[in-house]
């Protein structure tokens, strides 16, 4: 029995039983050892998941999809994925002698600190969805992050799945040269698109730097390519998804139909990189269409709050994230009011300047009536709508609180796109005024 | 009256936002009945830069940087009749560092400038950034404000004879630097991002009345509604106690 973890796990246990969650255990138990991720003695099977946007939805379907195959499952469900947030699931899942008691772990990983806590959390698979620009002071430049996967990855000789059809993720196959490599892509479907204006990375080949050629594009630069000249990104998918049908909420694999539980693409690629999983643990895949029919994605994930109309709030963090909500919310047809929370706190990311290469120009039309610009840099967000024409639209309430009473008071739809920090407080704010 | 704006690289240094820049620039024209177009050039696409009023480039990652590398070093000669014919330009990051001696990044690998200036850049090493908001003082044509930006740079540039501005708070050319950018009558360099022309419109007629100069001589621009660009420059200014 190890002392410091009994009082990792009784702090935990006190925090449970008075209702609030969070990392303090984990915080505690880095204070106290330093080491303390790597004391554990994991599960048969650790599966990492990474990448900069749908993190938390892939976790939490591939947790609960090995969970309706039978398997005891841990997994950091609320997207607390820096080491505190790690250790402070392994510790609460743990005997007092480190070991997990379950049968498999399936662990969200921050995309920057991954090189950190990879080797010490043993894993048996990595799964790495998509590589975006992110926040990018907090991310320094891509290129360092996918270098140090690369680094960590290159002995690494478990399972790597990869999105197939992202050519920033597709290097790390070029260096784990040990690893057995499975992709997962998505066919051309009614949203892909021959042209885009919103891909910003990964434009060119990173073995020879000649333009990448593209067949289709699905968002950003997310799409089937290859290279001309070296045959990059030229590969037989383990999962090739078809027929995904927006409409119906359905797509084919192997011409048996599945069900997604968001009409988007990136929630199909999520689906994909799921089954990709599934097929590599040889585990049945329909345990994981009976995840994605009924899998509700919460806590700011187009979140519904009872305000006097229907309330939605949506987390952004980035262009791509942003722009795909935009697609989402745009594709309403009827009357609604925006609310733009923009905080530059430090889970935000200090610079606000990726607003800039969003598309706000989607919000130019005529059923959005108005938009809330409110945080920490709401002028920063007025001014960058006013650039979009949308200047007569704006107001501006940096408050958070009248920002959310003013959009009650108004009896209509609206959406809510929050940054990080802004997101926690604004869901209370809004149970609160929903409550009234 | 026109005003003819090219974009270089538009598609490889585009790094924070840059693009913003553009966006300013051509705006803030139109709204005094300026005519003004923006091309965009990259690789291996012609263009003739002394054609054009402003030049502006933004910034890339190293990877970036060094494919356009070679591209750009083909059109010194282009660039220098530029800057004689009387073109504005606009550079950020990226764009700064390459018109100076050379630059040399993280690993120690080291290209060379356009060599047009006598600064040049040394890169640390990747854990060190000079990476925050930050705010300056600087005078332009005449007229002394406070203007403020995102900085994100290892490189560390030295010997710079005339900065761009005095910094309030943040870094400047190098870590602790008292100064940030260059500039001299006809070029603006900065590792200033956010971008920097919304939250900074007096930047953003000054440029546009340096560019007119090629034509028209001296342009006096009418005001405009600049309130949320002022609110936006002062919340920060303020964070920064730098008002």
């Amino acid at each position: 029995m190890d002392i410091r973890l009994k009082i990792v796990q009784l702090a935990h246990a006190l925090l449970q039983k008075a209702g609030r969650g969070g990392s303090f255990p984990g915080t505690l138990a880095l204070k106290m050892d330093p080491d303390f991720i790597q004391k554990f003695k994991m599960p048969p099977v650790v599966i990492l998941v990474t990448g900069t946007n749908g993190k938390t939805t892939t976790n939490n379907l591939i947790a609960e999809s090995l969970r309706a195959a039978g398997l005891r499952t841990i997994n950091n469900r609320r997207g607390d994925n820096l080491n505190v947030g790690i250790a402070s699931l392994l510790a609460a899942s743990s005997d007092s002698d480190f070991n997990i008691r379950a049968d498999a772990a399936v662990i969200e990983v921050d995309e920057l600190t991954l090189y950190r806590q990879f080797k010490n959390l043993k894993p048996t698979h990595l799964i790495v969805n998509n590589f975006f620009r992110d926040q990018l002071d907090r991310a320094g430049e891509m290129e360092t992050i996918i270098r140090r996967i690369q680094e960590v990855t290159e002995d690494f000789d478990g399972h790597i799945i990869l999105n197939g059809d992202d050519p920033n993720t597709l290097r790390i196959a070029d260096t784990a040269h040990r690893a057995k490599i499975s992709y997962f892509s998505v066919g051309r479907n009614a949203l892909s698109r021959e042209q885009t204006d919103e891909a910003s990375e990964g434009k060119f080949c990173p073995r020879c730097g000649r333009a990448l050629q593209y067949e289709y594009y699905q968002y950003s630069h997310i799409g089937r390519f290859h290279c001309p000249y070296d045959h990059f990104g030229v590969i037989e998918p383990d999962v090739y998804i078809e027929k995904a049908d927006f409409g119906n909420q359905t797509f084919t694999w192997q011409g048996k139909e599945f069900h997604t539980f968001l009409n988007t693409i990136y929630g199909v690629y999520n689906c994909a990189g799921v089954l990709a999983v599934m097929k590599t643990l040889r585990l049945d895949p329909s345990f994981a269409d009976q995840v994605f029919s009924t899998f509700e994605i919460k806590e700011g994930r187009n979140e519904r709050f009872e305000l006097s109309e229907p309330c939605y709030i949506n987390l952004i963090k980035n262009p791509t994230g942003t722009n795909e909500t935009m697609k989402y919310i745009t594709g309403r047809s009827e009357d609604m009011n925006l609310c733009i929370l923009l905080n530059d706190n430090d889970q935000d990311g200090h610079d606000v300047s990726w607003i800039w290469d969003a598309h706000f120009e989607r919000l130019n039309i005529p059923n959005i009536k108005t938009i809330v610009c409110s945080g920490l840099r709401a002028y920063d967000m007025a001014l960058r709508l006013k650039y979009e024409g949308l200047e007569d639209r704006i107001i501006v309430i940096e408050n958070a609180k009248d920002a959310v009473h003013w959009l009650n008071e108004q009896h209509m739809l609206s959406y809510i796109m929050a940054t990080y920090t802004a997101l926690h407080s604004t869901r209370a704010l809004l149970r609160r005024e929903a409550g009234k | 009256m026109k005003l003819k704006i090219l974009w270089m690289y538009h598609d490889l240094m585009d790094l924070y936002g840059d693009k913003g820049n553009a966006e300013v620039l051509r705006v803030r024209a139109q709204k005094r009945n300026i005519e003004c177009t923006v091309d965009t050039c990259t690789l291996g696409q012609k263009a003739d830069i002394a054609d054009y009023d402003l030049f502006f480039m933004g910034g890339g990652a190293d990877h970036e940087q060094s494919l356009i590398y070679e591209d750009l070093i083909a059109r010194k000669q282009n660039i220098i009749d530029a800057m004689h014919s009387g073109t504005a330009f606009l550079l950020i990051c990226g764009g700064y560092q390459l018109f100076g001696q050379y630059y040399r990044d993280q690993d120690g690998k080291t290209i060379d400038g356009l060599g047009i200036f006598d600064y040049y850049t040394e890169s640390t090493d990747r854990d060190h950034r000079c990476i925050g908001n930050i705010a300056v003082e600087t005078t332009m044509d005449g007229k002394t404000f406070k203007a403020v930006g995102f900085e994100n740079h290892g490189g560390q540039t030295k010997n710079v004879s005339t900065p761009f501005g005095r910094v309030l708070s943040g870094q400047g050319n190098t870590f602790g630097n008292e100064y940030e950018g260059f500039m001299n009558g006809q070029v603006l360099a900065t590792y200033m991002h956010g971008p920097l022309l919304p939250k900074n419109p007096m930047i953003a007629d000054a440029l546009i009345a340096r560019a007119l100069k090629k034509n028209y001589g001296h342009v006096e621009l009418a005001p405009i509604d600049d309130t949320l660009e002022n609110k936006a420059r002062e919340t920060m200014l303020k964070r920064l106690k730098a008002l």
